[in-house]
């Protein structure tokens, strides 16, 4: 009936947090310019991908595109859910790109979200699902988010550029999100992790634990590595290995990092032409690597590490009207563009404090008091 | 502010008892005798419980009691001084509402108030402010005073009893959260005889009872004295009144919403003058309550529809309450008084003014002092010093309120609000003169203060869109000016807008060039050790002011999206931040959550490297681990402090004061040692002293959060979920506390937005003019804020049920108006019902009795929400004006309504047991639509649809040259069906709920006047003369049956001849005359006439026989039974001796 006013915004960037945020305060938005000036214009493929994703979970959303796919017109609805979805993801963007808001949506939806995901699950690119098994959840326990619903299984792991992986997710809903005084990063008591490898000899992955294990062992004793080797058609279509890495702190934080390294096919010439400059990685440098990115980590200190910064603060500011305090290493260019985000859509702004004597950052915000307004009440 | 004495409870005065006197002595007595009777019954077995089961259930009672007196615990976040409670007289018209508000302020504050017109707030108490509001004797008035009453004073005119106002206000309460009630009986006077009374008094409190709850509070006002209720029990009223407790409601502590007790029109006089009707700006006043307001809130007005704010302001509150000095009840300057629609109290705060109202008295009081003093001025000067000198008189508690409150619509520190301007003259005499000694260097700035003086409205609105108007004032002139102008040194607003100004100046710099420097150097920077403002950097300056001087919604988008513009505009930059890996574009940076960038690692595996964070680790040494995390939190709050002030000072320059800071650092560190120290030590006293009065009393005032967490959790032991929850919430709150009063003033503003109980200016723009022309003091405005997600329009499903005392049941589609959340408006429902299944199935009309589904499109409110619906505004009815009460269950775009429908079909042809049906489908594609469904005949046979019929079968349209006939479908059935039946496909057809809603706008016309909206057929139908539509075929008939005449049964002759003789159909020809055997006589011979003879009387004799014998069995069955009888009787009477024979014996 009344005239729908638009947010106007533009650019392609945040893509996924003003998806998340509008459809979460159900404000229309009006996305311009969208790689406007690139030689391929228009939205990218998991773009497109991750607005059908969120038209599937919504009921009554209205996606407009113009031609050229510079244009785009988001009226969200309300956030349903369901069980039995299945979603392709695509090979543009892994696996992780689309949980990161997934998550937050299902907290929010009417119903249990059971959702099955196809495509890369492993990336450089984006967290792997590895890391939101184990270092996501464990966060979103943090807000109140129930442990029993919570699942995330690894059906097959797929890698770039063909993917093929499959993952099964379940989400629980919340009425709201508690809260959280959450300064104390505590002092790492344990390392865990997970080597896998995909159509490539298993050796790889051990010589991964290795290095990492290698690495650690001047530091902590407590360091255990599992291997994952995958092969038919549980590794997906396409060959690589990776690995990703968890500390635990004596608080109960995690602090995660991942990678993935992947071989294009033999038989794809034509694909290969961009990577073939990049050597392949050794095993062993990856694992050295990665667990040098994990120390890097922890040595920026904060509850979280860097990746996770952004999804800490959504959560933050979805809280009821509470105060949370958070502390997180130096801010990463996600975690301020999401503060950006939040203000804009939510309202919400972040006292944001240095600590100097630790390098960290101490962040306070008044929660937003964001309710689950699509959940029925009998 | 005033958190402590919020916080603290109030000590009470203790009870002394009389220890001489009657009263003592039969009190002793009591004890004494109390005593003796207790040593009597001190025999503990004669208490204890006798019977394992009664123990239980008693105990089991008991228990279930505890626990159904349980609730769960609501959270109150409302931190700080409380907003006044708002007091809502209702009652019919003619009922002493006005009356009863007039002498309860008299007993408060002992004024006289000519009339009632809109809020009247006075102080009560020390901790207590009350806000009087009539209610308006209209549905849309009491539907608006029931959603900002705390507290309903229900007039009931006790010589009528009771009529339907009350209960339809009563039922209006109890829809949007039932707020505390009290009856009040007025007009007791008017009985004669005093049983009657009694018996009247008692036939309406129970009444009342059964409406709120037994035991529920009706007072009793007994008469009037001099026009006006008695004083006694005014006090006692007013005693009722100020122990009220006020359980927070949850729709209200989720919205903010303001009473607005003053209201302005603030329009550019040219602009009404240019056009009467244009568009209007307008300011509300009032105290924000609820929860606390954001400045990007959009707000409802109640009656008006919605509207974003154009600007926010806190004022100093024109009431306050008194300073918290120890002595009992008020004094008589405390007893302040704010009412400025019925045009009383003396002070009027606004932004940036304050208007004074000086009655005639103080006037010629003043005139009487010129007279004696300065006469040798102008009229004009005159004025001028009357009102300084009756400023003078207030002048102290108008700095003290106006220093109080630092909130302004810019991000300065430590600055003072410009001391209030109070009239023409004042102005003139005092600034021209200064104007012009420095006329040369002060241009635009002082000239716009004069303007302040002259026209205050216009300038109000200046003030939002300040950035603009004041961006040439430099730094310096207004700095003379400073000193100028105030020997008091209270810096005036006009400093205070220059501040404001040059940190816009600053801030749009930032906006158009730093911005995007800081944000390429972003990485290097949070890289190096943090002491700039990070707020800052993260927000930007200018993001900040945009949002404070919230334009409309639209607006700052697109503020923002030319914000964006320029931010993003060189695109050379693009290149430099490419190799800082922020990706490509700037707007279209890929969104990734992960840094990528493993290129500069350090290398772990050299011993100085990893040794560095050993200490992160378990296996390093973990007092300094703990140290880390401590320290910190202490430390943060004054480095803080002190970065953020330096950066304020020196604006841009973020590398020079790092190391100051760091300078700074090295001395702060002591002082943040001992400061340490110190708080230990405090913390360590205050855990002493808990534990001290552990159980006794819950902790409340406990503020320490620093340790908080594991502090509090350790109390909680064993005290039981409900304990431990309220233990979790209280400290939840204290944390809320502490962490929110660590900010400044303006930060916490940002952050939590206005807090509850504050005295708001909120000024909205373009509002209809129609809301300034029929404005009505006496219909209080309501503004509430507008939550998530409510200002979208969608379905929403409500439990509904028509109310009992409507005589009608409601029809589908018939519009009736709801009133949900703040909004009231029009529109079309459509009622269902829940199937077994699941299904929801539409219904004509709601059920009598029982609830039902009822779906309708309007703006969203969340789930739980009350809905109250009307159908006819007008006054004039006698009738309940309430016909059904509801609530939200859902926002469901998806759920679909459906109704039967019957497809009727005949067949064309009919095969063996396939038909083709035709008129049950229009085309082939709803043939295909419906394929398997199940069909019936009326004569029961059941059937399927195949598939639409081939066209050269069915009808055959090629041979016949015609056009192809669509929608015949072939159709099985399980038997054979005649071309007389009729075929059935039964199935459900989804109904459309209309997208209609009408926002009720009564604000916008004459009160007097009925809101007219949409009406439903049947008014319509009235209005034209029209009847009712009647389908012919829906009537009811006589049935009448001719009886059916059935074909003769043939039965072919091959099969004839196989059947056996019996079974084949005799074909005996019908004879005229009976055979001949049939019709002759018979005449017996003599011999054989004897032999009949004596045949019958043998027959004859042994019948008698017979007859005789029976006789005799009978009788001697009849002796055999009384025999019987008797025996039997005998028997058991000696039977029974023996048994009680039996029992002697044994008990011997």
């Amino acid at each position: 009936m009344g005239k729908i006013t638009y947010k106007r915004l533009k650019g392609s960037q945040n893509m996924r947090q003003r998806l998340l945020l509008a459809t979460l305060k159900s404000t229309p938005v009006l996305i311009e310019d969208i790689h406007a000036d690139d030689t391929l214009p228009g939205l990218r493929p998991h773009e497109i991908s991750l607005l059908r994703l969120f038209e599937k979970l919504t009921d009554d959303c209205l996606i407009e595109i113009n031609e050229t796919g510079t244009k785009l017109k988001y009226k969200p609805g309300i956030i349903v859910g369901g069980s039995h979805l299945v979603h392709d993801c695509g090979v543009s963007r892994a696996i992780g790109y689309f949980l990161e808001p997934l998550i937050l949506l299902g907290l929010f939806a009417r119903k249990t979200l059971v959702i099955i995901l196809k495509g890369i699950t492993n990336d450089s690119k984006d967290p792997s699902v590895d890391t939101f098994r184990s270092t996501t959840f464990p966060l979103l326990k943090r807000f109140g988010v129930p442990s029993e619903g919570l699942k995330l299984e690894i059906k097959s792991r797929g890698v770039s550029p063909h993917g093929g992986g499959e993952v099964h997710l379940a989400i629980p809903t919340v009425q709201h999100l508690t809260a959280t005084m959450w300064t104390d990063e505590g002092m790492v008591k344990r390392i865990r992790g997970e080597a896998f490898t995909t159509r490539v000899s298993v050796q790889l992955g051990n010589e991964m634990i290795y290095a990492a294990r290698g690495i650690f062992n001047r530091l902590l004793p407590d360091v255990y590595i599992a291997s994952d080797y995958r092969k038919r058609s549980e590794a997906g279509n396409s060959s690589g290995y990776g690995i990703s890495l968890v500390a635990e702190t004596t608080s109960g934080c995690c602090i995660s990092a991942d990678t993935t390294v992947s071989y294009p096919r033999g038989d794809e010439e034509e694909d290969i032409e961009g990577e073939e400059k990049k050597e392949l990685i050794p095993a062993a440098d990856v694992g050295e690597k990665l667990a040098s990115v994990l120390l890097e980590e922890i040595e920026k200190g904060g509850v979280v590490d860097s990746t996770h910064q952004g999804l800490l603060f959504l959560l933050c500011a979805l809280c009821v009207n509470d105060v949370s305090k958070v502390r997180v290493g130096k801010l990463s260019p996600y975690g301020i563009e999401t503060l950006r985000e939040i203000r804009d859509f939510l309202d919400v702004q972040f006292v944001i404090k240095p600590d100097p004597s630790t390098g960290t950052v101490i962040l306070k915000c008044w929660g937003s008091g964001m309710k689950n307004l699509s959940r029925k009440t009998t | 502010m005033a958190m402590d004495s919020g916080a603290d409870g109030q000590s009470h005065k203790a009870h002394r008892s009389r220890h001489s006197g009657a009263s003592a002595k039969k009190k002793t007595k009591a004890k004494n005798k109390d005593q003796n009777s207790d040593q009597k019954q001190q025999n503990p077995k004669a208490f204890a419980f006798r019977s394992n089961a009664k123990a239980k259930r008693l105990q089991s009672r008991a228990v279930e009691k505890e626990q159904r007196r349980l609730h769960l615990p609501v959270i109150d976040r409302s931190y700080g001084e409380l907003p006044p409670f708002v007091v809502v007289v209702q009652g019919p018209p003619q009922v002493g509402k006005s009356l009863l508000i007039k002498t309860l302020v008299k007993h408060y504050t002992k004024h006289n108030l000519p009339d009632v017109r809109g809020p009247i707030t006075i102080v009560s108490g020390k901790q207590r402010r009350l806000q009087f509001v009539e209610c308006p004797n209209d549905i849309n008035g009491m539907i608006d005073a029931a959603k900002f009453a705390d507290l309903a004073l229900l007039l009931i005119d006790g010589s009528y009893g009771f009529e339907m106002e009350t209960f339809e206000f009563l039922n209006i309460l109890q829809v949007h959260g039932f707020p505390k009630v009290m009856g009040v009986l007025t007009h007791l006077d008017k009985f004669k005889d005093v049983k009657k009374l009694k018996k009247t008094k008692q036939r309406l409190k129970h009444r009342f009872w059964t409406e709120i709850y037994d035991g529920a509070k009706l007072f009793y006002l007994s008469g009037l004295i001099h026009g006006k209720y008695p004083k006694r029990e005014v006090h006692n009223l007013a005693r009722f009144i100020s122990v009220m407790k006020f359980p927070p409601l949850s729709w209200r502590t989720s919205h903010p919403y303001l009473l607005v007790d003053r209201f302005e029109d603030v329009t550019p006089p040219e602009r009404v003058q240019m056009n009467s009707k244009c568009d209007r700006n307008v300011t509300l006043y009032g105290y924000l309550r609820g929860c606390n307001l954001k400045k990007g809130t959009k707000v409802h007005i109640a009656g008006v529809g919605d509207f974003s704010l154009a600007g926010v302001t806190g004022l100093s509150d024109p009431c306050p309450l008194p300073s918290a000095a120890k002595k009992k009840g008020l004094r008589d300057k405390e007893k302040l008084f704010y009412a400025p629609m019925s045009g009383l109290g003396d002070l009027l705060y606004d932004k940036d003014a304050v208007y004074i109202n000086i009655n005639d008295q103080f006037v010629q009081y003043s005139k009487v002092d010129e007279m004696g003093g300065t006469t040798n001025k102008e009229n004009k000067r005159d004025v001028g010093e009357d009102l300084v000198k009756s400023l003078q008189a207030v002048k102290s508690p108008i700095d003290e309120k106006l220093e109080k409150t630092k909130i302004s619509l810019f991000s300065h520190n430590g600055r003072k609000r410009r001391k209030a301007i109070f009239g023409d003259g004042v102005d003139h005499s005092n600034l021209k003169s200064t104007d012009e000694e420095n006329e040369g260097d002060e241009d635009d700035d002082s000239d716009n203060d004069n303007d302040e003086g002259e026209n205050d409205r216009s300038n109000e609105d200046n003030e939002s869109c300040s950035g603009s108007e004041f961006s040439d004032g430099d730094e310096e002139d207004l700095k003379s000016e400073d000193d100028r102008s105030n020997e008091d040194n209270e810096s005036c607003s006009g400093s205070e807008f220059s501040d404001g100004d040059e940190e816009d100046l600053k801030s749009e710099e930032d906006g158009m060039g730093n911005i995007s420097k800081w944000r390429a150097s972003l990485v290097e920077r949070a890289s190096k050790k943090q002491n700039i403002n990070l707020m800052q950097l993260v927000y930007g300056k200018s993001a900040s002011t945009s949002n404070t001087s919230a334009n409309e919604v639209k607006d700052d988008s697109e503020n923002e999206e030319s914000d964006e513009d320029e931010f993003f505009k060189p695109k050379g930059q693009r290149a430099k931040n490419s190799i800082e890996g922020l990706g490509g574009g700037n707007i279209n940076t890929e969104d990734c959550s992960k840094s990528t960038k493993i290129s500069e690692l350090k290398n772990w595996k050299e011993e100085e490297v990893y040794e560095s964070i050993r200490d992160r680790f378990v296996t390093g040494d973990w007092s300094k681990g703990a140290l880390r995390n401590q320290m910190s939190e202490a430390k943060t709050e004054e480095d803080d402090i002190d970065g953020d002030f330096e950066d304020l000072e020196t604006g841009e320059k973020y590398e020079s004061h790092q190391k100051d800071d760091s300078s700074n650092g090295g001395i702060q560190k002591e002082d943040d040692d001992a400061i340490e120290e110190r708080r230990l030590k405090k913390l360590a006293l205050r855990a002493k002293f808990d534990a001290h009065y552990d159980g006794s009393e819950s902790p409340e005032e406990e503020t320490d959060v620093q340790n908080g967490g594991k502090f509090h959790r350790s109390q909680a032991n064993d005290s039981g979920y409900y304990d431990k929850l309220k233990e979790e919430i209280e400290l939840q709150k204290q944390i809320n506390i502490a962490e929110l009063d660590d900010l400044d003033e303006t930060t916490r503003l940002e952050i939590e937005g206005f807090r509850t109980g504050m005295y708001l200016r909120l000024e909205v723009h373009d509002v209809p003019f129609e809301m300034i022309e029929y404005f009505d003091p006496c219909h209080p405005i309501l503004v509430g804020g507008i939550g998530l997600g409510e200002e979208n329009v969608g379905y929403m499903q409500t439990r509904l049920k028509r109310h009992r005392w409507h005589k009608k049941v409601l029809k589908t589609r018939d519009p009736i108006i709801v009133s949900i959340g703040w909004r009231r408006y029009q529109t079309t429902p459509v009622y269902a019902i829940e199937d077994q299944n699941g299904r929801h199935r539409m219904l004509k009309y709601t059920p009598e009795h029982m609830h039902c589904l009822a779906m309708f499109w309007g703006p969203l409110a969340p789930p739980k929400t009350g809905v109250l619906a009307v159908q006819n505004l007008s006054n004039n009815q006698v009738a309940f004006r309430i016909i059904a009460t509801a609530y939200v269950l859902e926002f469901n775009h998806a759920a679909r309504i459906v109704k039967k429908i019957k497809l009727v079909g005949y067949p064309c042809k009919i095969f063996k047991k396939t038909a083709l049906i035709k008129d049950m489908f229009t085309s082939d594609l709803e043939v295909a639509r419906f394929e398997g469904a199940a069909i019936r005949t009326v004569s029961g046979i059941r059937g399927q649809v195949k598939k639409a019929a081939k066209e050269e079968i069915g009808n055959q349209p090629k041979k016949k040259g015609g056009q192809a006939r669509e929608g015949i479908a072939r159709c099985t059935f399980e038997d054979r069906i005649l071309m007389s039946d009729i075929v059935f496909l039964r199935a459900w057809t989804q109904v459309e709920v209309p997208q209609f809603y009408n926002a009720l706008t009564t604000s916008l016309q004459p009160r007097q006047k009925t809101w007219q909206g949409m009406k439903t057929v049947a008014e319509l139908r009235r209005e034209h003369n029209l009847s009712i539509p009647v389908n012919k075929d829906s009537l009811y008939k006589p049935i009448e049956r001719k009886p059916r005449k059935f074909n003769p049964l043939v039965i072919p002759k091959a099969l004839q001849a196989d059947l056996p003789f019996e079974s084949k159909p005799k074909n005996i020809p019908h004879r005229k005359r009976p055979l001949l055997e049939d019709r002759r006589a018979v005449v017996m011979e003599p011999h054989e006439r004897k032999v009949h003879a004596l045949v019958q009387h043998l027959q004859l004799i042994r019948n008698d026989k017979m007859k005789k014998r029976k006789l005799k069995e009978e009788q001697k069955r009849k002796e055999v039974e009384a025999q019987r009888a008797k025996d039997e009787q005998v028997l058991r009477k000696r039977r029974r001796k023996k048994g009680k024979r039996e029992t002697e014996s044994k008990t011997n």
